[in-house]
């Protein structure tokens, strides 16, 4: 079976153009304020969107990478809130510091999770119940656990509103670099040796494992470092909002969306994450009167981009675009696979 | 200690009911039904609107239960067959998401059409003593019929024919085909009786406590976990860590609390995923 | 009986066998030979219905077959005996035989009939599948074929793995149903078996039908006796 090469991995891509999305991206993103800058509610909903924008390429980096499917963003960004939380609010440690263990929390909660995953060499259904199971344990966890966590009720978040992150503009600013950071790291990943690795083990596990790659090694390593993006993620999102419940960080409320997000805007794919998030955040908006519907048109959603669109938005974008420009008689332009690609029934 | 145990049985027969639909689906074709709390809701609902509008119970749960098999059935001959047509992870990774989409489909209709409805069946009569425990005539009630279908469910895959082919087209699909034996009809039967089977389970909840429109996404994981612990696959095995898990349910919930209650049983399930995949009683055998 | 006109097909858009024609009649004895890779399985596959064919027909009594179901032919009296057995192993022996017999009622005559072709079995009624040997599998994989009384079986490579004293065993298994009146086509790598049992053979090389003609004729052929029976 033909698939396509990879060819922004290719060495040789200049780096002005393999980083020009990103920086195109962002600075778009960037220029919300102008327009939405007084409102502080819709400042909000905007920090959401960046929010899941990062979120979404965290677990780009676990899914869409290396095909491990984490039932629990929503946990990990959790982990990343609340431990930060409680270390700089209860023990006083500097909110850097305690974002930074936070993150690491979350990392190795993700990376343990991979580990697991790998040694049992557990598929993909087995994956998702082991962490769906982490992700609703922890729920309860926060639940239960009402002196630490302050359970239903939530967890007012003092740390950090005397900087920066307590203003109405200024976070954003802060998740925008963020993201942009996150999708940086994300081309590098693609660049470099290791996204090759990750390309040629969602591939084909076996053929990567006798061409000397380490499948459970960058299996583990994306589970780690997908986490931490996301723990950090959530860690700022505490500070910056300054309160945080379980219900913030539910399988309801983030992973449904990521999931949905990602595969809207394109497993695998640079800016899918931005794509995906920029969409479901005005539709969220504009079904704000229309709540009750919100399950049903998500569930919708889901059916018809799975059965119709599996690559999602970004990746078909650029299929047409090279079908275009091979019209044209320019060389095609580089589109990277996708585990997602086995979902095609091409 | 005796009666929380006893309790624990009684929902333990229902939680392997509820689990036996689940696992029959994956170990036939690899789809996880995620879903299947929410055929168990919509059954309940129908049965609930249908009293209300007038009809007798028993009428009523048969109403109940067509229509859940009937969604089954329909789901299997449509979404289903881009699903079978794949093989392996694809096929594992697009029915579990299909899956989701539908149960988030079915909970945003219940949810918005009927947001009050709940089911809950009053079984009148005197608490029996059972060995020393004063059992309700409801949880009295629910056991038998958990057991008793159970028990035609496990003789049917035994002894009868059909019963014997699903059985065969769960230990070799290619070998059952050989055989004469049509994999989508199997299929298609045995999704259609897995609704059947959830809503009968949200009937049975009903005798002992209510059934809300929004218990679904509850059933679901509860399903999931007994038949992972069971063995996805099992039909002897969901029964068998539908019992279990009930009596750890009923017994940790009484003496420890209702959070760390999941915790445990969500524990279960993955201990048996990381340490045992097969489950206690491993696939295919009945 | 059957009729394979310009049958191609294989896996993931390559086809592994290429146009290949071949007829069998009724009460005829066939063996189809090559050697590993030769698409043997995947060319009896494809008339069975377990692999779609991308070119070409199958045809059973003159009623085509070609893109119906594997379970769909079974029903229509075309047994197929897969070389990896696909036996039911938590199941007995018992079971495994008269599953061969869906959708009918299994009868008691029948599941006695072939008991008789395999002693062994007899024994081993109640015994799991999966805890048998490699001959007596195959004996259950044959036996079960056997009970839906099929009017054509096919057999892909039944010997492999056996000890030369059963696989014999299994071609004399074979002639007597041939005795009764069954068509057998019997694809094999173990060539003087196959050649020593059967009416008629084809030489299946690359995908393509090299030769063809009688079993004797195949036998005293120089290509054949070089490359299959190590004769020079």
């Amino acid at each position: 079976m033909i698939r396509r090469a990879a060819t922004v991995g290719r060495v040789g891509t200049p780096a002005v153009r393999a980083y020009a999305p990103v920086v195109v991206a962002c600075g778009l993103v960037a220029l919300l304020p102008l327009r939405y800058g007084d409102s502080r509610p819709m400042m909000g909903v905007v920090i959401g969107g960046v929010l899941f924008a990062c979120y979404a390429v965290g677990f780009n980096v676990i899914f869409g990478s290396t095909g491990q499917l984490f039932l629990c963003t929503g946990a990990l960004a959790g982990l990343g809130g609340y431990a930060s939380a409680i270390l700089s609010d209860r023990h006083g440690l500097p909110l850097m510091l305690a974002m930074l263990l936070a993150t690491l929390v979350a990392a190795t909660a993700g990376g343990l999770l991979s580990w697991i995953a790998v040694s049992r060499s557990l598929g993909v259904i087995f994956t998702g119940i082991v962490t769906l199971a982490f992700a609703l344990a922890f729920q309860n966890l926060l639940l239960g656990q009402r002196d630490l966590t302050g359970g239903e009720t939530g967890l007012v978040v003092e740390a950090g509103s005397d900087t920066l992150l307590g203003e109405q503009v200024a976070p954003f600013y802060v998740f925008v670099a963020l993201l942009a950071g996150y999708l940086a790291l994300f081309r590098a990943l693609q660049r470099s040796h290791i996204g090759w690795a990750f390309r040629a083990l969602r591939d084909d596990e076996i053929a990567a494992e006798l061409a000397g790659v380490d499948v459970k090694r960058y299996r583990v390593l994306a589970g780690t470092l997908g986490s931490g993006m996301i723990g950090l993620a959530g860690a700022l999102y505490a500070h910056s909002e300054g309160f945080i419940s379980p219900s913030t960080f539910s399988f309801g409320e983030v992973d449904v969306l990521v999931i949905v997000m990602l595969a809207f805007g394109g497993i695998g794919s640079l800016l899918g994450p931005v794509v995906g998030a920029a969409a479901f955040t005005v539709l969220e908006e504009w079904m704000d009167s229309f709540n009750e519907y919100r399950l049903i048109i998500y569930g919708s959603v889901i059916l018809v981009l799975f059965l119709v669109l599996p690559r999602g938005v970004v990746p078909t974008v650029q299929g047409l675009v090279e079908r275009l420009r091979r019209r044209a008689g320019r060389p095609a332009a580089p589109v990277a696979p996708s585990p997602v690609d086995t979902l095609n029934p091409g | 200690m005796r009666a929380v145990v006893f309790d624990g049985v009684v929902l333990g027969l229902q939680f392997g009911l509820l689990g036996v639909g689940l696992t029959l689906v994956y170990g036939l074709g690899g789809v996880l039904n995620l879903a299947q709390g929410q055929f168990a809701v919509l059954g309940a609902i129908v049965v609930a609107l249908r009293i209300d509008a007038g009809s007798a119970v028993v009428p009523a749960v048969l109403t109940g239960l067509v229509v859940a098999g009937s969604v089954g059935l329909a789901l299997d001959l449509t979404l289903m067959r881009p699903v079978y047509r794949r093989t392996g992870e694809d096929r594992v990774l697009l029915g579990l998401l299909l899956m989701l989409g539908v149960a988030f489909i079915i909970d945003g209709v219940l949810v918005w059409r009927y947001p009050i409805e709940a089911l809950t069946l009053r079984i009148g009569g005197e608490p029996v003593d059972v060995l020393g425990v004063r059992m309700r005539t409801g949880s009295l009630l629910a056991s038998a019929i958990a057991l008793g279908v159970g028990a035609i469910l496990v003789l049917f895959l035994r002894y009868a024919a059909t019963g014997k082919a699903v059985r065969s087209v769960i230990q070799d699909e290619e070998g059952a085909q050989l055989c004469g034996v049509s994999p989508e009809k199997v299929r298609a039967f045995v999704f259609a009786l897995s609704g059947v089977l959830a809503a009968l389970v949200a009937v049975t909840r009903s005798m002992t406590s209510p059934v809300t429109v929004n218990a679904g996404i509850d059933f679901t994981i509860l399903a999931l976990i007994v038949a992972v612990v069971g063995g996805l696959g099992s039909v002897s095995g969901a029964f068998l860590a539908g019992i279990l898990l009930g009596i750890v349910n009923t017994v940790s919930a009484h003496y420890i609390g209702t959070y760390v209650t999941t915790i445990v049983l969500l524990g279960a399930a993955a201990i048996t995923i990381v340490l045992r995949p097969s489950g206690l009683l491993g696939a295919g055998r009945e | 009986m059957l009729e394979v006109a310009e049958l191609s097909a294989g896996y993931l858009g390559q086809d592994v066998v290429h146009q290949v024609s071949f007829a069998v009649d009724e009460g005829e004895a066939v063996a189809v030979i090559g050697s590993n890779g030769a698409g043997k399985t995947t060319l009896f596959r494809a008339v069975c219905g377990l692999l779609r064919p991308s070119r070409g027909s199958v045809r059973l009594d003159g009623r085509p077959i070609t893109r119906r179901r594997a379970h769909d032919i079974a029903r229509r009296g075309l047994a197929y005996v897969p070389a990896e057995r696909h036996l039911f192993p938590e199941m007995t022996v018992a079971e495994n035989l008269d599953l061969g017999a869906f959708p009918h009622r299994p009868r008691g005559e029948r599941q006695a009939l072939v008991l008789e072709l395999f002693p062994r079995l007899a024994e081993r009624r109640g015994q799991r599948a999966g805890t048998l040997s490699g001959g007596e599998q195959q004996m259950v994989a044959v036996g079960r074929a056997l009970m839906s009384e099929p009017r054509l079986l096919l057999l892909d490579e039944p010997t492999t793995g056996l000890a030369p004293t059963v696989a014999a065993a299994a071609y004399e298994a074979l002639t007597v149903l041939r005795g009764q009146g069954l068509t057998i086509v019997v694809a094999e790598q173990q060539v003087p078996l196959a050649l020593g049992f059967a009416d008629r053979g084809y030489v299946l090389e690359s995908g393509r039908i090299q030769l063809g003609g009688d079993a004797a004729e195949l036998e005293d052929n120089p290509d054949v006796q070089l490359a299959y029976l190590g004769i020079t």
